[in-house]
C-alpha cells in the first residue's frame, strides 16, 4: 500500500471540486479520480471526505445534484455546478492564488 | 434559489433521515464498486480489489458521521438521540434513578414550596395601582420608646394639609375589636376595618358593586355606612345584588350598605368582613386627645414622580413645625415614611430569607448526592465511553451526552419536586400561624415557575459536570487496559468523592446549627414563666353590641352576672374576668406621675388593663405585696389600683409602694384624678415571652368598665366546658355571640406559633439534610471501601489485623468528615449572625450548639464509615487478590 501522497488541506478540496465540476457534471468517483489525475497523482484526496464536501457545497447552494443513469447503466448521483457556484468559483480561485503568492513570498523572504 | 435548495436538503435531512442516510449509503456502494472495478483492471484479484476500494476510501462510518455532521440539524437530532439513550440507561438502572430523582424531588420540592411563598409575600407588589407611590407613615419617641408606631390622628391630617408631596393622606385601624351583625339570620360575628372618607382612594381601589366612601365620611354626616367584603356579600348575602341601599343591624344599630368590594381586595388582612368609616365628631380635631392618643395607622400616596427624599425632607419641616405648635404633646414625636409594601414585609422577611437559604443548603446537598451516584454511574460505565472514544465519538459529544443525561434527571426529578412543592405550598398555607405570611394564597405564576425551571437546570449542571468531565477526560487505551481499576484514575475518582464528602458534612451542619440554634431559642422560650399559670384555664370573650350596652351600668351589671352565672357550671372552680388576655394584648398604655414626686418629673408607658376582683386568684398569680381587688372595689369606692412587680422594682425601689397614690396625667392639675396603690401583683407577659414583662397597673372593672373575657379555672379540662358556657351565655342573652373560646394554654402555644412554625420547618430541613448527607457520605466510603477490597486482601494476607484495616478506612472517612465540620463551622458561624433576630436566650454562637451538633454529625458519619470499613474488612485475601 502506497504512503498517501499529499493531504488534501481542508477548504482547497471544496475549490478542486468545483474546478472539476466547471467542465462537465460528474458523479462522486469521477470526481475523485479526475483530481487524481490532473494533479498527475500528487493530490490524493482521501475519498471517504468527498461526500462530506459535496454536502457542504450543497448547503451553501454552489452545487446540486440529481441521480443518473451512467454509460454502464448504473444508477449514481452526478453533481453540477449552479450559477452561485460558478461564480464561487472564480473568487475562490482569486482567494488561493493570493493566499499561495502571500506564503510563496515568506519563504523567500525569510 | 440554490440557497433555498441547500435549505430544502436540511430539512428533507431533518424530517426524514432515514431516507438521506439511505441514499448516502447508495452513492458509497456506487463508489466502492467502481474503484473495485478499476483495481480489478488493473489485474488484483477480485477480494484485493475490494479490499484496496475499501482502504482507499477510509473509515466509512467517518465519512457517515461526517457527512451527517454537516447538516445544522444535527444539534437537535443529537440532543433527541441523547434524551432517548438516557431514559433507556435509566430504565436499566430503576433504582439508581429512582433514588436520583427523589433526592432532588425533595430539594427542589422543598425550594417550591419556600419560594412561593417568599414571591407571594416579598418579591409580588402590593395590589393597588401605581404601589410605589404608597407609603407607610409612622411616628416615633425617643422617650417612649416609640418606632415606626401607630399614628395620632390630629397629626395626619396636618400632614395631610401641610406636606406638598403628598397626593393623599388616609389613616385607618383594624385593632376594632368585633362586630356583632344581626340581620334576621344567627347573630355573626364580623371583623371590621375603619378608616377615614379617602381609605379606598388613596388605594385606588374600586367596589365591584355600588361605591365606597366618601371623603365627607370621615366625619360624622348623621348616616352609617358600611362597604362589605366579597366573602362576607357571597356567604352572608348570597350574593345578592341588592343588597347595595339596603340597612343592616351591626352592634345594635343601623348601618347602611353603600358598596361590595371586589374578591381581591383584603386590605388591611384578609380576616376584614366589612369597611366602615371614621365619622368622627368634627369637634375632635380641636381636642387634645385627638394629638395625644396614637393609635391611626396611615398611608400616604406621594404625587406621581416624587422621591422618598423629597417626601420626607418636605414632611420632617411639617413635623419639626407640629413640635413646636404643640408642646404638650409633640415635642419629641417624630415621624418617618416607608415605603408600603417594605413596611408590611416588616418582619416576615427575616424568618422567610432563612427558610430560603436552608432549602439553598438542602438542594445543595441533594446536588452533592445525585453527583455521586452520577459519578459512580459514569466510573462504572468507563469502558464503554472509552470504545466509544476510540470508535471517534468527539469528547464535547460524550461531554454533551452525559450533561443532557444529568438534565433528564434533574428534569424528571424538577417535575417531582414541583408536584412536592405544589403540596407543601398548600401545607404552608395550612400550617402558617394566622398573619404570619400577610397573604394567605400563594399560588404557582410564571416567577416561581421560571426560579423551579432555573434551579432545576443549575441542578442539573451543577451534578452533572464532574461525571460528563469524567467520562471524556479518559484516554481510551488506559479505560480499556485496567478496567477502571487503574491508579491513576482511581485517585481521581477518589478525590471526588473526597470532596463530596467533605462539602456535604459542611453543608449539613450549617443547616443542623442554624436549626438546633431555633431549637434552642424555642426551648428557652416554652420555659418562660409567663406569671400566671395557663392549666385548666378557659377564656371566654363575649362580643357586647354597643347599640344594647350602651351605658357603663349594663356593661358592668352583664359582667357581674356573667361571672356568677359561670361560677355555678359544675366543675369550675373559680371565674375572672380581664380587658385584654395576657400574651395577647397589652391594652393601652400611657403618662404617670406618683405624688411626691418633685415637679415636672414624670414617667412614660405604663400599661392599663381592668380586671375583677378574681381575676388573680383564678389565674395563680401571687400577690406579692398588699391585697387584690375586692367587690368592695366599686365605682362609688375611691380610686384604686394594682401595680406589677416590674413597676414596683422600677419605681418604688427600697420603698412601700402600698398607700402610693397615682395618676396618669404626666402634669397634675386640680382635675386630676388619683388612685391609690392596694397591692403589687407578680409580673405576666403581655404580649409575647420573648419580650420582658412592661410596667402595668391594673385597674378594678367596676371602676373603669370594658367588654372583657371571662377567665374560668377548672380542675378537669377546661375546654370540655365549652357547651356549658355557651348554654349560660345564651341564657343570660340569646341574641349574644361568643367571640372566642380558648384555653390558656392554646393562647400561649399561639403566642409562640410563629417561632414554633419557623423551628419546625428549618427542623425538618435540616433532618432531611442530615439524612442525605448520612447517605451521601455512606456512598461514598462505601465505593471507596470497594475499590480498595484488593489492597485490604492484600494487607490481610501479608498478615493485617480485621481490626487494623476496619480503622484504615474510618479514619480516612473520619478525616473528611472532620475537614467537614471545620467548614461548616466557620460557615456557620458567619451564617447563623443574620439569625440573631429570631433567636431568644441563646447567642448566634452558643456553644452547647456548636458542640452537640457537630458531635451528633460525627456520631452519624460514624457509622456511615463503619458499614463500608466492615465490609473492606471482610475481603478474602484470596478472592481479592483473584478479583482481577
Amino acid at each position: 500500500m502506497q504512503p498517501p501522497s499529499s493531504d488534501v488541506l481542508r477548504g482547497t478540496l471544496d475549490l478542486l471540486i468545483l474546478k472539476t465540476l466547471t467542465l462537465e457534471p460528474m458523479h462522486g468517483w469521477g470526481i475523485g479520480q479526475r483530481i487524481q489525475q490532473l494533479s498527475r497523482g500528487v493530490l490524493d484526496a482521501n475519498q471517504g471526505s468527498l461526500y462530506p464536501a459535496f454536502q457542504r457545497l450543497e448547503q451553501k447552494g454552489w452545487i446540486d445534484s440529481e441521480w443518473r443513469t451512467t454509460e454502464n447503466n448504473r444508477r449514481a448521483k452526478y453533481y453540477r455546478l449552479t450559477g452561485a457556484g460558478r461564480r464561487a468559483v472564480g473568487t475562490e480561485s482569486a482567494n488561493w492564488r493570493r493566499y499561495v503568492e502571500a506564503v510563496e513570498f515568506i519563504l523567500q523572504t525569510t | 434559489m440554490s440557497m433555498l435548495k441547500g435549505f430544502a436538503a436540511r430539512l428533507r435531512a431533518m424530517f426524514s433521515p432515514r431516507s438521506t442516510e439511505h441514499a448516502l449509503d447508495e452513492e458509497i456502494r456506487f463508489h466502492i464498486e467502481q474503484e473495485t472495478e478499476k483495481n480489478l483492471r488493473l489485474g488484483m484479484s477480485r477480494d484485493e480489489a475490494r479490499r484496496q476500494a475499501l482502504v482507499q476510501f477510509g473509515g466509512l462510518t467517518q465519512a457517515r458521521e461526517a457527512h451527517h455532521e454537516v447538516y445544522a440539524a444535527r444539534p437537535v437530532e443529537d440532543f433527541v438521540a441523547d434524551v432517548r439513550y438516557a431514559l433507556r440507561t435509566m430504565r436499566r438502572t430503576p433504582a439508581l434513578a429512582g433514588a436520583a430523582i427523589l433526592t432532588l424531588a425533595l430539594g427542589i420540592g422543598a425550594n417550591t414550596a419556600i419560594f412561593s411563598a417568599v414571591n407571594a409575600v416579598i418579591l409580588r407588589p402590593l395590589p393597588f395601582p401605581n404601589p410605589d407611590q404608597l407609603y407607610m407613615l409612622w411616628e416615633e419617641n425617643p422617650e417612649k420608646g416609640w418606632h415606626k408606631q401607630v399614628s395620632a390622628p390630629a397629626n395626619m391630617f396636618d400632614w395631610k394639609e401641610q406636606v406638598a408631596a403628598f397626593a393623599d393622606v388616609m389613616g385607618y385601624s383594624e385593632a376594632f375589636g368585633t362586630s356583632t351583625l344581626t340581620d334576621g339570620g344567627e347573630p355573626m360575628i364580623v371583623k371590621p376595618a375603619l378608616g377615614t372618607g379617602n381609605f379606598f382612594s388613596v388605594l385606588q381601589a374600586r367596589a365591584a358593586l355600588g361605591r365606597t366612601f366618601t371623603d365627607a365620611e370621615t366625619w360624622r354626616t348623621g348616616q352609617s355606612v358600611a362597604v362589605l367584603s366579597h366573602r362576607l356579600w357571597r356567604d352572608r348575602f348570597r350574593s345578592d345584588p341588592g343588597v347595595v341601599g339596603r340597612t343592616i343591624q351591626l352592634d345594635g344599630s343601623p348601618v347602611q350598605v353603600v358598596g361590595v368590594m371586589p374578591a381581591g381586595f383584603a386590605f388591611p388582612n384578609e380576616k376584614v368582613d366589612l369597611w366602615q368609616p371614621w365619622a368622627w365628631n368634627p369637634s375632635n380635631r380641636q381636642q387634645v386627645f385627638f394629638r395625644r392618643a396614637h393609635w391611626l395607622n396611615v398611608i400616604a400616596r406621594v404625587k406621581p414622580g416624587v422621591t422618598l427624599e423629597t417626601a420626607n425632607a418636605q414632611l420632617q419641616a411639617v413635623v419639626k413645625r407640629l413640635q413646636g405648635d404643640y408642646p404638650a404633646t409633640n415635642t419629641l414625636m417624630g415621624a418617618g415614611m416607608t415605603p408600603l409594601h417594605e413596611f408590611l414585609v416588616g418582619d416576615t422577611r427575616l424568618p422567610l430569607l432563612v427558610l430560603l437559604s436552608a432549602v439553598g443548603l438542602l438542594l445543595l446537598i441533594a446536588c452533592a448526592n445525585v453527583g455521586n451516584l452520577m459519578l459512580v454511574k459514569a466510573s462504572g460505565r468507563e469502558r464503554e465511553a472509552a470504545i466509544r472514544l476510540a470508535l471517534g465519538a468527539g469528547r464535547r459529544r460524550l461531554v454533551r451526552q452525559a450533561l443532557t443525561e444529568s438534565l433528564v434527571t434533574s428534569m424528571l426529578g424538577g417535575a417531582a419536586g414541583v408536584a412536592l412543592g405544589w403540596w407543601g405550598t398548600r401545607a404552608l398555607q395550612a400550617l402558617q400561624p394566622g398573619g404570619m405570611l400577610r397573604v394567605s394564597q400563594f399560588e404557582f405564576d410564571w416567577v416561581v415557575l421560571a426560579y423551579v425551571l432555573a434551579i432545576t437546570t443549575v441542578s442539573g449542571l451543577l451534578f452533572g459536570i464532574a461525571p460528563a468531565l469524567w467520562s471524556s477526560r479518559r484516554l481510551p487505551l488506559d479505560a480499556l487496559k485496567d478496567g477502571g481499576r487503574g491508579g491513576s484514575e482511581s485517585r481521581r475518582i477518589r478525590r471526588w468523592g473526597e470532596r463530596l464528602v467533605i462539602g456535604e458534612v459542611a453543608l449539613a451542619l450549617m443547616l443542623s446549627i442554624g436549626a438546633g440554634l431555633l431549637v434552642r431559642s424555642l426551648l428557652r422560650l416554652q420555659h418562660v414563666d409567663p406569671g400566671f399559670d395557663p392549666n385548666g384555664v378557659l377564656a371566654v370573650r363575649v362580643s357586647l353590641p354597643q347599640g344594647r350596652y350602651d351605658t357603663n351600668e349594663k356593661i358592668v351589671s352583664f359582667s357581674i352576672q356573667l361571672e356568677e352565672r359561670l361560677r355555678g357550671i359544675p366543675g369550675v372552680q373559680s371565674v375572672g374576668g380581664i380587658s385584654q388576655l395576657s400574651l395577647e394584648n397589652a391594652g393601652y398604655t400611657s403618662d404617670f406621675t406618683i405624688s411626691g414626686w418633685p415637679a415636672g418629673k414624670y414617667g412614660s408607658e405604663v400599661g392599663h388593663r381592668r380586671v375583677t376582683p378574681e381575676y388573680f386568684k383564678t389565674m395563680r398569680t401571687p400577690v406579692l405585696a398588699g391585697r387584690a381587688i375586692t367587690v368592695d372595689d366599686r365605682a362609688d369606692a375611691p380610686q384604686v389600683v394594682v401595680i406589677n412587680e416590674a413597676f414596683a422594682r422600677r419605681y418604688f425601689q427600697g420603698e412601700d409602694p402600698i398607700g402610693k397614690r397615682i395618676t396618669f396625667d404626666r402634669v397634675p392639675d386640680s382635675a386630676s384624678v388619683w388612685n391609690t396603690v392596694i397591692g403589687v401583683v407578680k409580673s405576666q407577659h403581655q404580649t409575647k415571652l420573648n419580650l420582658e414583662p412592661q410596667i402595668e397597673v391594673f385597674e378594678p372593672l367596676a371602676q373603669s368598665p370594658a367588654g372583657m373575657f371571662a377567665v374560668l379555672r377548672t380542675a378537669g379540662d377546661p375546654a370540655s366546658l365549652g357547651p356549658a358556657v355557651r348554654r349560660t351565655v345564651a341564657e343570660i342573652d340569646p341574641a349574644l355571640a361568643i367571640e372566642s373560646m380558648r384555653t390558656m394554654n392554646e393562647v400561649r402555644a399561639q403566642s409562640l406559633a410563629r417561632e414554633r412554625f419557623l423551628t419546625t420547618l428549618l427542623l425538618l430541613f435540616a433532618s432531611v439534610g442530615l439524612a442525605l448527607a448520612v447517605v451521601g457520605v455512606y456512598g461514598v466510603m462505601a465505593q471507596m471501601a470497594r475499590r480498595r477490597v484488593r489492597e485490604m486482601g492484600i494487607r490481610l494476607a501479608l498478615g493485617a489485623q480485621a481490626n487494623d484495616v476496619r480503622w484504615l478506612v474510618v479514619r480516612n472517612g473520619l478525616r473528611l468528615v472532620l475537614l467537614g465540620l471545620v467548614i461548616g463551622t466557620a460557615g456557620a458561624l458567619v451564617a447563623t449572625r443574620t439569625m440573631q433576630a429570631l433567636l431568644f436566650g441563646v447567642a448566634p454562637k452558643d456553644p452547647l450548639t456548636f458542640v452537640s451538633v457537630p458531635l451528633v454529625l460525627v456520631l452519624t458519619a460514624l457509622v456511615a464509615t463503619w458499614v463500608p470499613a466492615t465490609y473492606a474488612s471482610r475481603a478474602d485475601p484470596a478472592t481479592a487478590l483473584r478479583a482481577e
